[in-house]
This record gives C-alpha cells, structure tokens and sequence, in this order.
C-alpha cells in the first residue's frame, strides 16, 4: 500500500510534466490547426539547451527554463517556416509529412552533435526528500508541480486577458476571417507554434532535471506521451489536455507498480487506445471538439 | 399518390439555435418538392437531417414506409436515397465517367477476391458501371465531357456531373441543393427543362432552390421554411397568395391606413 | 529521349503481352548479370522494400489514412514466420499468408478504434502500436527470445532444393512483388478500388453515395498491412536471425520516406521511391551518420517541390489542389472582367 501510494506521488509529478507538454502541444495544435509530429524534438531540444547552460554557465534553475525557452522558440521558428507557413491552404497531409521529415533532421542532427549515448543530467536541485506519514516527497517534485501550475496559469492570463491571446484565438478559430480583421496571420500563428513550442522546452527540462538523464532520442517517446495526452483532453483545450497529462502520469506509474519498468509505454498507449474506443472525444465536455 | 419521405415535427438544435424547429413534410411519389426560404432558414440542414448527415434531434424522417431517423448517410443511400451538395462535392480529380462509376458502389457486388482474379461477378459488374454509366451520361448530355477532369468542367456541367452521379444509384428520391446556383439565365433554363425531364422519367425529386421562377414553375408542391419553422406547404398558386409567405419575404408592410396618415 | 519514350509507349500498348514477356525475361536475367553477391544483396533489399512500401503506399496512397508505423506488421510477420516454423516447424510456403494474416488481423485491431475518428489519429494509434508491438518482442521472452532474438530460422524449401544463396531470394522476393503488384492493379481498377479513391478524394461524398467508408477504409488498411506481414514472412529466413532492434519506429519512418519519395497514389511509385532510397543508402555508407539527414530533407524538399512524389499521381488530391488553385485564378479574372 505504501508502495502505491508512493507511485501516485511520483505519478503526480510525472503526470504534471506530461500536462505541460500536452498543455504546449495543444497550443501549437490550437493555432496551427494541424498535426505535428515534432513535439518531441522540440522538448529534447529544450532539455539539451539547459544541461549544456548548466554545464557552461552555472547551476541556476531560472537561467536554465530562460535557456530552454528561447532555444525551443527558435527551433519553433524553423518549424513553422518549414512545416506550416506555405501549407495552410494545402491538403493536410503535406504539413503533416514536413513535419515527420523535420523531426528525423533534427533528431539526426541531435545525435551527430550531442553524441548518441545517455548524458547524465547535472544535480541542479538540492534533493531533500520530506517525509509525511508513509509518503515520500523530494524537493524536485514539489518544485516540478509549482512550476506547471505557475506556467500554466501564465498561460491562460495570456490567452484569455491579452490582446495577443484575443489574436491567437481568432486566428486558432478562422484564419481567413482573422487576415480580413486585419490580425497578421503568419505572424500570429508564428507566435503561437513558438510559445508552444518554448512551453514544451521548458518541460523537457523538467523531465530531464527529474530522471536526471537525457539522450538525443528521448524525444520520440516524449512527443507520443505529449500526443497522447492532448488526444485524451480534445486535442485543442489546454485544460482538458493537462488533465489528460495527468492521468497518463498516473497510470503509467500505478502500472509500473503492478508490472516493471520496461512496460511503462504500453501503459501509456494502451490507455489512449481504450480511451479512443469507449469515449472518442476525450475528456472534453463539448462533443465534435475534434478538429 | 403514396407518401415516399415522410417528416414527423423534425428539430435540428445546434446549441441554444433552433435551425429546424418540428417541421412536417410529406413528398408523394412523382412529385417535384420545392423547399425555399429567406438566407438561414434551415434548408439545407433539413436536407442534410433527411440524408443522415446531421443527426436529429427531435422527430422521425420515414422513406418508402421505413424508418430511417438518426441511420448512418451511406445506409440512408442505399435505402434508396441520393442527393447533390449545395457546394459541389464531385471529385474533382477524376474522371466524369469515374465519378458516376462511383456512383454504382451501391448496385455492385465485387468483393476482394472476384477483382483479383477478375470473376464473372467483377465482369458482370464492370460491363454494368461501364454501359449504365455511358446511357447516363448521353441522358444527361455529358457524353463529350466523360474523359475530362471533372474539376476542370465549367460550373454548370458540375452540377450536372453531380447529379448524374447520383441518378447512378437509382434513387427513389432525389435530393438536389441550390442546383441552379451561379448559373446563368440559359442554363437554369436549360437545368428547368432537365429536372422536368427526370421526373418524366419517374424519378421523385425534392428541390432547395432560391430562384422563384425556377421554384415556380417546375415544382408541384412547395414547402416554406422561415428561420427553421414552417411556415406554408402546398402548391405554387397557394403559396405565392400565403400572406406569411410574403410577410416572410418582403417584410410585414405598413399599410397607410392602418398606421394613420 | 522524349521520343524513345513514346515510341515504348506505343509499342507496350500495342503488345502488352510481349512486354510484359520482355520485362520478365530481363528481370529473369538480373542475376546472371551480377553474379557478385554483394550486389544481388543490394538488389534483394530493394525488391523487399518495394514490396513493403507498395503495402504501404496502399494505406497512404489510395484511402489517404495516415499509417505511420508500419514496421509493427512488418514485426509481426517477420516473428509469426519465426516462431511457427522454429516451434511447430511449419512450411515456408504457408507460413507466407498465415503471416500476412496474422498481420491483417493486427491492422483490423488497430484501425477498428480509429475508423470514427479523422484519420490523423490512426496515424498516432499507428505509431503507438508500433511501439508496443517492439516492447512486447523485446520483453515476452519466453516466445520472442527477448533481446537476444530468435536465431538459426530454417531455411525454405523449394521442391527439395535449400534456397540459401541471395541469388535464389531474389527469384522469392520477385515473384512476391509481381504477384503484389498484378493484385494490387486489379484491385484498384474494381469497385473496391474506387470506393479507396472516392474515400481518398471527399470522404462526405463518398459516404452520400452509399460508399460504406468504415467497412472500406478498414479493408484498405487490412489489405496494407497483410502484405507487411508477407514481407515480414520472407525476410526472417533470409536473414536468419531476427531480433527487435529490426523493427523500430525509424524503419517505419524509412518505409515511409520511400512511399514519399517515390510517390503516392500509383503502383510505380513505391517501387521507384525503394530504388532511389536504397541506392542512396549505398552510396552514403561513406557518411553513414547523415543518412537519415540526407533521407529528412529530401522529404521535405519533396514536399515543398513535389508533393505527389516522384512518381506519384499528380491528377489527385495527393498533389496539393492545384486544380483548386487554377479555379480560383480564373474567378479573380471573372472578377476583374
């Protein structure tokens, strides 16, 4: 029983790093109106960007998220040039293959010049571990939970209360009658794909921070997780999508506990399968929410 | 003089907005149904309720005695259905001849193995898309156009495509949107002439058309919708004289001895 | 050029049959002329991954659903023909459909889920399966051998004679390709063919016209995925050991680079996307390491040239509206007359 309740801690914190990633690819997903399959190689980008700052610059935790951010921004840039900017009028299918063609460049690159092997992660937080009754809570996953909770809440000030957020939602809603209000599309989606893509940065910094280790091809996993998760909140609502990270957090690690690690992913997706089949709009509250 | 589709108090609720609020409707056999309306009035979407599309709300939709509310739009086709899109939905990138090939899906039983090894049953029905698709098509007057890309086709001959393709399934009802949208004078002359034609031919056709002259003088039965309630049903010289037809229309006149002056 | 071209046009049209025993006898030839069998190694990898990729390009290309990891079927065939005939010691020639079978029904699984659904999320679900399918052969040890593989796979046999010598797969993995190909074309000319294509080009169209979509798209997938599973059969007693390492997410993605390259929505294409792909790997063995890279951005410089591919169907939706896009040049015209 201890055990378990000590996985639904480590699920907690893992499911609020997957809600940070689906949060961010529910963003890029919302503003672009299509599918991208470089999500995880954004977040394997962010994470790269911090350990290298942490081992060139200094063990400072914001430097690191300021790090992650703008290197994930930029590659967010490249993307959107690449993948979306010439495709919104075009069959879907042609962004969507972009965007799987980019994702093996990067990764590719990313093994030639960060090296193929596993990379430990420097120790940025001093690991205490606060012990409540049975439970066992170490400092990185009260740390991991405040930092989505802070950066998700930014988020919806920023969509909801803005005059860019008011400009992200026409253009998520109807590209041609936002370019018609005089809302600059190209820039504005542009925006959008990058804050997404900056979010997911920063929570691949988190996971590599929490398992300490990072490796050029994490990001394949990663981004089915992200995918996965946003699939289970509608795909395009971002609190929906967060609660879908959290669930999969959850299971994947109250699986664990019944199974060994090496079934980890099969938890994951055979979750969403069964979620796809019982309940195929997820767990959004309006029907017909897919795109 | 049988009914062949049946509406019973139809609703279409899209949220809070009543598009089609219990409408009654009976098309008898032989007839040419004219459904018009103001802009919004729910045409459309009462055609797309009929061919299960949207599902419904409230209410039952019956065709031939049967049944079929709320049924999947290819089963709705197969009982005998067919219908045309208000924004032409051919594909565009075949052929005429293959488009209304398409339209036989219905009538032929190939399965997996007959197409490989090229049984009788594939024969059968290749000579039927074949031969049948070529006798629409010079009922139609396409024969000239049956190689072109039908995206490549003006406006007009679309149209015409589309509806040869759904006469392909042998419909008992056909449904045809806003046909004479974008034409010219000669060519909804010309779609007037046809559709009198197919009906001759004893096909039942329901109509959703904006053009009064084109309504008029083609339909025998009229219904009338306004902001998703009926509001007159029968024939052209009842409708034409309905007050709330008008009303609907032209607006409620201020007649000037009522307001005074 | 141009000419000789249309000169073999005309000449095929004219005598389909003779070419057709043309072209036979040549590939017939094919290894007399490359006795080395470092080549006829080469050649063999491209004719399995022509078979795979055309099964792909018939899920991609002819009903537009996405599916993304293919090589899940592939595993599946490769490990179905393993296991029977290390196990029960089963017949090659038979364990060829079981296999494509097996894989089939494994398509059915998996796109049953997804059929209400737009088609991008078959494409994750394809992705997701294709992940479980490689955990599930690296952890079931006892059936898959885990990570150390299943090794000494028995060789086939044709009417007493061992087929060891690559020279001899290439006459197993041609004639697969030729039979794929001869189905292929006439499964397509036929209904079924066209209710792919009409689901392909405007799904609500296809479904007004009494085109059962769901039946139809999850035929399509199963019939994409039975030759996967065929091809798998056929590559584990080639290589004679199979272990999960073979069918990773970026075999998949290889798979599809071809189908992309080559082009979507026609027979040659995946055939001519295998050629370009393989010989490319041969030729960038010397920079190993950038052969994924040179393989990413020729997909997208594909993408933004030539949608369709190579070879790929232009006269579809494949190939990016272009016809869309002369229309609405000629209404801006109308508009300014």
């Amino acid at each position: 029983m201890e055990y378990f309740l000590n996985q639904l801690v480590n699920g907690i914190s893992q499911g609020a790093i997957y809600a940070l990633m689906a949060i961010s690819y529910s963003v890029v997903v919302g503003v672009t109106g299509l599918i991208t399959f470089t999500h995880g190689e954004v977040i394997m980008i962010g994470a790269f960007a911090s350990f290298y700052i942490f081992q060139f610059v200094g063990n400072n935790l914001i430097l690191g998220f300021v790090a992650s951010f703008i290197a994930s921004w930029l590659i967010g840039m490249v993307i959107y040039y690449v993948c979306y900017n010439r495709f919104f009028e075009s069959p879907s299918h042609i962004s969507l293959i972009c965007t799987i063609g980019i994702s093996m460049l990067i990764k590719n690159l990313a093994q030639i010049y960060f090296g193929p092997n596993q990379k430990p992660m420097l120790n940025v937080i001093d690991n205490k571990v606060f012990r409540i009754g049975v439970l066992q809570i170490s400092m990185i996953q009260i740390i991991i939970v405040i930092t989505v909770i802070v950066l998700a809440g930014i988020l919806s000030f920023f969509i909801n209360k803005t005059r860019w957020g008011i400009k992200l939602r026409t253009v998520s809603q109807d590209k041609k009658a936002a370019s018609l209000m005089g809302v600059n599309v190209s820039r504005t989606a542009m925006i959008g794909n990058c804050i997404g893509c900056g979010l997911a940065g920063i929570s691949g910094m988190l996971i590599s921070v929490y398992y300490q280790t990072l490796q050029a091809t994490m990001g394949g996993s990663l981004g089915m997780k992200a995918f996965s998760s946003s699939v289970l909140g509608g795909l395009t609502d971002t609190r929906f999508s967060a609660l879908g990270g959290l669930a999969i957090g959850i299971i994947e690690n109250l699986g664990i506990a019944i199974s060994s690690a090496s079934f980890r992913d099969i938890f994951a997706f055979g979750f969403l399968i069964l979620i796809l089949i019982i309940r195929p709009e997820g767990f959004a509250t309006k029907k017909g929410a897919r795109p | 003089m049988s009914a062949l589709l049946e509406a019973k108090q139809v609703s279409k609720h899209f949220g809070g907005l009543k598009a089609v609020d219990s409408v009654d409707m009976t098309i008898n056999k032989g007839d040419i149904f004219g459904i018009i309306g103001p802009n919004g009035a729910g045409k459309t979407t009462f055609f797309n309720m009929c061919s299960g599309i949207y599902p419904i709300t409230s209410g039952e939709i019956w065709l031939d005695g049967e049944n079929i509310t709320n049924m999947h739009s290819e089963v709705i086709a197969r009982k005998g259905m067919a219908r045309t899109f208000q924004n032409i939905q051919l594909f565009k990138y075949m052929s005429v001849l293959e488009n209304v090939k398409i339209g036989f899906h219905i009538n032929t039983k190939t399965r997996l193995w007959d197409s490989i090894l090229h049984s009788s049953t594939y024969k059968k029905d290749e000579k039927l898309a074949e031969e049948k698709g070529l006798e629409i098509l010079e009922r139609v007057g396409l024969t000239e156009f049956k190689d072109t890309m039908a995206g490549n086709l003006s406006y007009g001959v679309q149209r015409r495509v589309e509806i040869a393709r759904a006469l392909a399934l042998n419909p008992k009802i056909l449904l045809i949107d806003e046909p004479a949208a974008g034409m010219n004078p000669n060519e909804t002359k010309a779609l007037m002439e046809f559709i009198k034609k197919l009906n001759k031919d004893g096909y039942t056709i329901a109509v959703i058309e904006h053009d009064m002259k084109f309504v008029m003088n083609t339909c025998n039965r009229i219904l009338v919708l306004s902001f998703g309630k009926k509001i007159c049903e029968g024939n052209p010289e009842h409708v034409k004289s309905d007050k709330e037809v008008n009303e609907a229309y032209f607006g409620k006149g201020i007649l000037v001895r009522e307001a005074g002056l | 050029m141009n000419e000789l071209f249309s000169k073999i046009k005309i000449f095929y049209e004219k005598h389909k049959l003779i070419s057709f025993g043309i072209g036979l006898a040549l590939l017939l030839a094919i290894p007399a002329l490359f006795p080395k069998s470092y080549i006829m190694g080469i050649i063999d990898r491209i004719l399995l991954y022509a078979l795979l990729a055309g099964g792909l390009n018939v899920i991609n290309g002819y009903s537009s659903q996405f599916c993304i990891g293919y090589a899940a079927f592939y595993c599946i065939g490769a490990y179905t023909e393993a296991i029977m005939s290390l196990r029960l010691n089963f017949n090659f020639w038979i364990l060829l459909p079981i296999s494509g079978i097996f894989a089939a029904t494994a398509g059915l699984l998996v796109c049953l889920p997804t059929l209400k659904l737009k088609g991008k999320y078959l494409s994750i679900v394809t992705l997701g399966f294709s992940e479980i399918i490689r955990l599930i052969a690296l952890n079931w040890s006892g059936l898959t051998g885990g990570p150390m593989g299943l090794k000494g796979i028995p060789v086939p046999n044709f009417f007493g004679i061992k087929i060891k010598s690559s020279i001899s797969y290439y006459y197993i993995f041609l004639g697969l390709v030729i039979i794929f190909l001869f189905a292929t074309s006439r499964v397509i000319k036929s209904k079924i063919g066209r209710a792919w294509l009409s689901i392909r080009e405007d799904e609500l169209a296809a479904r007004s016209l009494g085109v059962e979509t769901s039946k139809y798209k999850a035929l399509n997938f199963m019939y994409g995925a039975f030759w996967a599973g065929v091809a798998g059969a056929a590559y584990a007693p080639y290589t004679r050991y199979i272990d999960s390492t073979f069918f990773t997410l970026d075999e998949g993605f290889n798979i599809l680079s071809m189908v992309i390259i080559g082009g979507m929505g026609t027979l040659i294409g995946p055939v001519a996307g295998s050629i370009v792909v393989n010989l490319l790997t041969e030729l960038l063995r010397p920079i190993s390491e950038y052969r994924m890279v040179a393989y990413a951005i020729l997909i997208i410089v594909m993408m933004w040239l030539r949608p369709q591919g190579l070879f790929g169907a232009s006269n579809s939706i494949l190939s990016g509206g272009k016809i869309k896009k002369k229309e609405e040049r000629r209404k801006k015209k109308e508009v300014v007359v």
